[in-house]
Formats: C-alpha cells, structure tokens, sequence
C-alpha cells in the first residue's frame, strides 16, 4: 500500500497542497476562481503547519477512527486498503475527530461530516503529490515510508 | 503534470517543434509545462511581495485562518492591488516608449517630415511628468473628459498619476473601488503615452498609408544577411540600421516590433507566441533585441544556431546611433559568412497582408452610418498577444471568423494584427465569409480593402485612434456605439494597461486570460457593476473555461445588449 510522504527538508510551506486539494477535492466547481468563492468553503483535506506537512492520514493497519465510528461511515477500502469517509452517512457525531492519534480529521461545521484525506483514491495519484513545485510530496510503499520516517 | 493542447495552429511554426524536441531545446511551450500548476494564490491575486515582512497570502480555504497579509491587505486589496501592480507597469512601458523616441528625436539624429509638429508634440512629451497638455486632452470627446474629471481620474502627468498609484501599494487604507479608479487614471496617462508616441511617429516619418507587405517564417532569404529586430527600442536606431542595411544588401525584418516605418518595412517574420522559431530556421544572422515582448529565452536558442545578439537597450549605447547601426550591419555580415556551414530551412508559408489604414484612409463616416443602418451589428477592436495559455492564434483566428460571419466589424492593432495577418484576415486577395452587411460595408471602403482593418502604424495606438475617430463623426461617445475591445489572447502588463483605458472610455473589454483579481469578490463585481455605472461599460473577467466559438456568441450577444444573460452564473455579477 502507498502513502504519502513528507520530506521535511524540502517542504518550503508554500499551501499548494492545500489550496489545489481545497480545489480539486473539496469543491464544488473544480475552478478555482470560482471555488474561491464557493459558500460553504471548501474545506482541504491536508493542513500545512507552519513549514511542515504534518498532517495526513496514516491510514492506520488498525485504525482507531474506524472502531470508534457508531454506524459504519468510517471504512476501509479492501483494494487499496485507504480509509475514507462515506460522507453521506456521516452523522457528525465527530467521534473519528476525538480518537484520531494524529489529529487529521476535520469536523466541517458548515457540511456536517466528517472529512479526511483519502489519498485521492479514485484518481490516479493524490492531487497533492501531483501540485507540490519542490517534490516534497512524494508517494512511497508504506514499508518505506515507515523506514525512512519511523 | 500532464497538460494536453495543440501547441499552435501556426503551420509554419509547427514543424519546428519536433526539431526542437529533438534538439533537446525547450520552447515556450514546453517552459510552461514545466510551470504548472502555476501558483494558484498568484493567479487568483491573493499574494503579495511588496514588502519584505512577506510574500503573504490570503488562504481561500481556512476558516478564519491566513485570511490577511502581514499588514492587514485583505483579499479584496491582494485583488486590487494585484491589478494596479501589472497597471503601473503597462504605463510604465508605454512611457518609456515614448520618452524613447522623444529623446532620440531632440538629440537631432532624423529630420522630421513636419518639424514644427514635431517641436510641438515633444514640447508635450517633455511636459508630460507634471502635466498633460489641454490640447492633447482636446482630441477626447467632451463629455469623455468631464466624467473622467467628475471621477478624479483625468490624467494629470506621471509624478501625479503614475507616482500617486504605484504608492496605493506601498500601505495606506484606499478602499477597492478608489483603488480601481487610481488604476484607471494610471492606465489613461498610458493612453495620452501611446496617442503623443503615434502623433510624434506621423510627424517625424509622415502619416500613415495602408503598405502591403509579407508576414510569417517564408519571407525569410537564403541568399543574403538577415538581421531580425525583437521588440520594441528607438524608432530612430530602427530606421539606420534599414538604412545602413539597405545600402550593403542586409535584409532587416522584425518579431514583436512595429512593422511600419516609412519608408522602411520591418516585415514581420513570426507572432509573439513562437519568436523563438526563427532563429531555429537557420536563415537568420543576427538579431537586435529591445526589452518589451522579447523572451530571454532567445539567448539558449541563438547560441543553438550560432545566432549573434545584439541588445539595443544597454547602458552603454553611445551617442552615435548611425555608428552603431553600421557596426549591427557589419557584424551581421561576417556572421552570414561564418555561418555559411550551417542548414537553412524555410518553410513555404508566407501571406500577403495591408497593414497601416488610419482615420485619415478609411472613411469613418460610412462605418456610422452602416451602425446607425443597422448593416453591421457593431464593431470588435480585436488586440493582445499570444498566449502560451491558450493554443498560438487559435483564440483570435476562430474569434475573427465568427464575428466576420455576423456582420461585426473587425478592427485590429499591433501583436493582435500580425497573428490574423498570417492567417489572411489582412490579404485584400483571401476572400473570408463575412456577412452580408459587412461585406457592403467593406467594399464601400474601397478597393483591396482586406477583411480586417490594422490600425497599428500609430505605434500600436490603433484603438485609440480609431475610437476618437469614429465618435468625431457624430460628436458623440464610444459607450454610444456597439462596440467592444477582444483581447482573445492577451499577455503582457501594456495589453491590461490598453483594456483598462479602454474601459475608461466607454468600449465594454473582454480579456482573456482572467486576470488576477478572481480571488477578490470586491474587485470583480468593481470591474462589472462599478464600472458600467462610472464609465457606461464592463470589464469583463470571464473565468468560466468555454471555446473560442462560445466565447465569440458571447461578445455578439454583449454587441446586443444582452450580455448580462450570459455572465449571471458568476458569483460576482
């Protein structure tokens, strides 16, 4: 299974990232000019802190948020193996958003559901990775990534 | 990331994209892959680098986060602002054409045609830092000037107009819509530039007369030296370099620069989009390269084809332009003969095209009448250049033929012309389908009248020119008509500083790409709303991704008066 990596040394904290997943993922348009200006906000589902990325999903072997869902919204993909937010099901109870052990489920206020970062499961690579102008953002094997980021 | 468009529609240019791919030299095209996403706060106009306390941004997307720059720009200001910014640096580039030529002039290095007008017009240009002459002013409609007063915004010289707005950026609490209007008063002082640099060009080379000449890469010569001018510099070194080139049989044509110079031609060899191609064909020498519209690219690709280059704006020029025109010439000789190994490939493709019509040469009075006749639906001032954005000239050509087709007058200028004159827009021969009015329209104007009239020889000031023109007749306002400025294509800060005055006089501007004000709700409901209610006109931001023929429908529905049926799915309008 692949996830995203960080390397911190070449994340200059410019928010692309954020601002294209905002675009991409979490709009309604896809346009950016007019995403910008959509209401409710798009909410992205990677957060930039300071000059890190520190936040995106593990998608944990045994992922708490999953356990803790009371109705089965929070799932696991069985082909790829990703954790995502079958959003229409979603009753906001932010349970998820509690017992996360990183902290990278956002309750949208404004949506009522819970939103995280799926990896951009349905395209062909994560629109993160795709956007970052340093390569800070790459995709590697999670054994890797676990070699190199214990 | 994978982007795929047709690079260009330019069948000239386009073999000579495989070569470069193999080559290994990248082209525009290929740079802008590299480019992408491009950032996507700049291009929304939420950034800012004005200070050193930044860059900052304003974040679309966070809540109540990263909403305000440092020092409390929002993103309505970053919107602005970002428009004002790209504004000071269009009139900028319009002055510094000006004082250019002027300069050039007082040194004594030509002969006027006209020495007493041309006294008079450097007499305004010499002024024009404090203030801008009423008699210049006196060539606007009345009621043009007296809104422009009535809004603060009639220019008044560069240390007002020009300074005052570029400070708006450095801090202050001007709000958007007195912002907008300080853009607009810089962007006029850029028209009066253009309008003294077209009258001083008349009286130094004499007035204009319509020149047939050859556009595109098949005018290029085998046998003899060429030299190709980039860009703008001074008329004056342009016109002895023609004359020291002449005498020794060095043949000169330009890219991105004025063709017209009486009695010289600067044949224009390629559009801006691909000015990298020519040198890649072999067949040129030497070229002489301005600033304005030359990409420094061009170095990577000369040194490729053992190209020399040779800068005209360098600090140390010296005084003697004719000296300097015959050591250009001279160095252009030798490389044609050290260059004699290297293969020369010219492709077929050339077309015959009039440039240089003016409001003395085409009879306004007959274009009235066919709108006040209801013959023609209105008129598209078509200008801008190209734009690696979109596909190089497909925006123009496709927008041309559809007005042609609905009995719109076309009117085109400076980069806007040599795009549609490869294409034969501007060849008397190539009969394009135009409507039915439009066509009786053209024929009244006369014989070997081509289907879309350049207005460019008043150094690129064809709009200007022909909009006081047309409302000369009637003594009546530019917002009066039907008409509306296309940039289909535009690239450089001057062509926003050229849609911005536009707007100012009343002519309602479609500009593609969308500028960099998307971010700030404020700005573009400025540019819409505000703007019809000060000026009678829009400016139109169109953000909404449609093709060329989409876009045309919509220009003609605005011709009508119904263009606000077709922006309403915009937030802002």
């Amino acid at each position: 299974m692949e996830v995203i990596m960080v390397d911190q040394e070449k994340c200059t904290g410019c928010h692309q990232c954020e601002l294209w997943c905002g675009n991409e993922i979490a709009s309604v348009s896809k346009e950016l000019p007019l995403a910008i200006n959509e209401d409710p906000q798009p909410v992205p589902r990677v957060h930039v802190e300071g000059k890190r990325f520190a936040l995106q999903c593990r998608h944990c072997p045994d992922a708490p948020c999953i356990t803790a869902c009371p109705n089965g919204t929070m799932r696991r993909d069985p082909e790829s193996g990703l954790v995502f937010v079958n959003e229409p099901t979603c009753i906001a109870c932010w349970m998820c958003v509690m017992v996360c052990p990183f902290g990278i489920i956002n309750p949208s206020s404004s949506l009522k559901v819970a939103v995280k970062c799926d990896r951009c499961r349905n395209m062909e690579f994560p629109i993160c990775v795709e956007v970052c102008p340093t390569n800070a953002l790459k995709l590697v094997d999670r054994k890797e990534a676990a070699e190199i980021n214990p | 990331m994978e982007f795929i468009q047709k690079k260009t529609n330019d069948r000239a240019a386009e073999p000579f994209l495989l070569k470069a791919a193999e080559k290994g030299i990248s082209l525009v095209w290929d740079r802008y892959e590299g480019q992408l996403p491009e950032c996507g706060f700049c291009e929304s106009g939420l950034s800012c680098r004005d200070c050193l306390q930044g860059p900052c941004i304003s974040h679309p997307f966070r809540g109540d986060q990263s909403k305000v720059g440092v020092c409390g720009k929002n993103k309505d200001i970053l919107g602005v602002h970002s428009l004002l910014r790209l504004v000071v640096k269009g009139t900028m580039a319009y002055l510094d054409q000006v004082i250019d030529f002027a300069k050039d002039i007082e040194a004594g290095e030509v002969s006027p045609a006209n020495k007493a007008q041309t006294d008079g017009v450097i007499r305004h240009i010499q002024g024009l830092f404090e203030t801008v002459g009423p008699e210049v002013m006196e060539a606007f409609p009345e009621a043009l000037t007296n809104r422009w007063e009535a809004t603060g915004i009639y220019p008044e010289g560069i240390a007002r107009d020009l300074f005052k707005a570029s400070q708006k950026l450095e801090g202050g609490i001007t709000g958007v819509n007195e912002t907008l209007l300080w853009t607009f008063k810089c962007s006029l002082l850029g028209c009066v530039s253009q309008m003294l640099q077209g009258k001083l060009k008349s009286s130094v080379f004499g007035n204009a007369a319509p020149t047939e000449l050859e556009v595109n890469l098949g005018i290029l010569q085998k046998e003899v030296p060429t030299i190709l001018l980039y860009g703008h510099f001074s008329p004056v070194l342009k016109q002895k370099i023609a004359e020291v080139g002449e005498k020794k049989n060095v043949s000169i044509m330009g890219v991105c620069t004025d063709p017209l110079l009486p009695p010289y031609i600067f044949a224009p060899v390629t559009s801006y989009g691909s000015q990298e191609i020519p040198l890649m064909t072999g067949a040129v020498d030497l070229i002489v390269s301005g600033d304005q519209y030359v990409n420094p690219s061009l170095q990577e690709v000369a040194r490729e084809w053992s190209v020399t280059i040779v800068p005209a704006e360098v600090l140390e020029r010296g005084q003697d332009l004719g000296r300097f025109a015959e050591q250009i010439i001279d160095q252009a000789k030798k490389a044609f003969d050290a260059r004699s190994g290297i293969s020369k490939d010219i492709p077929d493709v050339k077309e015959s095209a009039v440039f240089g019509f003016s409001v003395d040469t085409v009879d306004m009075k007959k274009i009235v009448d066919a709108i006040n006749g209801n013959k023609i639906k209105g008129i598209a001032l078509l200008a801008g250049s190209n734009n690696v954005k979109f596909t190089q000239d497909h925006e123009i050509v496709s927008m041309a033929q559809e007005f042609l087709k609905n009995d719109v007058l076309c009117i085109s200028e400076g980069e806007a012309s040599i795009a549609l004159a490869k294409y034969g827009f501007l060849n008397p021969q190539f009969e394009m389908e135009c409507g039915k009015g439009l066509s009786g329209l053209l024929s009244s104007l006369g014989e070997d009248i081509p289907s879309i009239l350049d207005f460019s020889y008043a150094q690129n000031g064809g709009v200007t020119e022909f909009l006081l023109g047309l409302t000369s007749v009637e003594k009546k306002e530019p917002k009066e008509y039907p008409i509306v400025a296309v940039f289909p294509e535009a690239n450089r800060s001057m062509d926003v500083t050229k849609a911005m005055w536009t707007v100012a006089m009343g002519v309602s501007t479609f500009f593609w790409p969308f500028l960099p004000v998307t971010g700030s709700p404020k700005t573009m409901e400025a540019l819409t709303a505000f703007c019809k209610e000060t000026f009678g006109s829009r400016f139109h931001v169109i953000t909404r991704k449609m093709d060329a023929r989409t876009k045309s429908t919509m220009v003609i529905k605005s011709l009508k008066g119904e263009d606000e049926l077709h922006l309403d799915d915009n937030p802002w309008s």
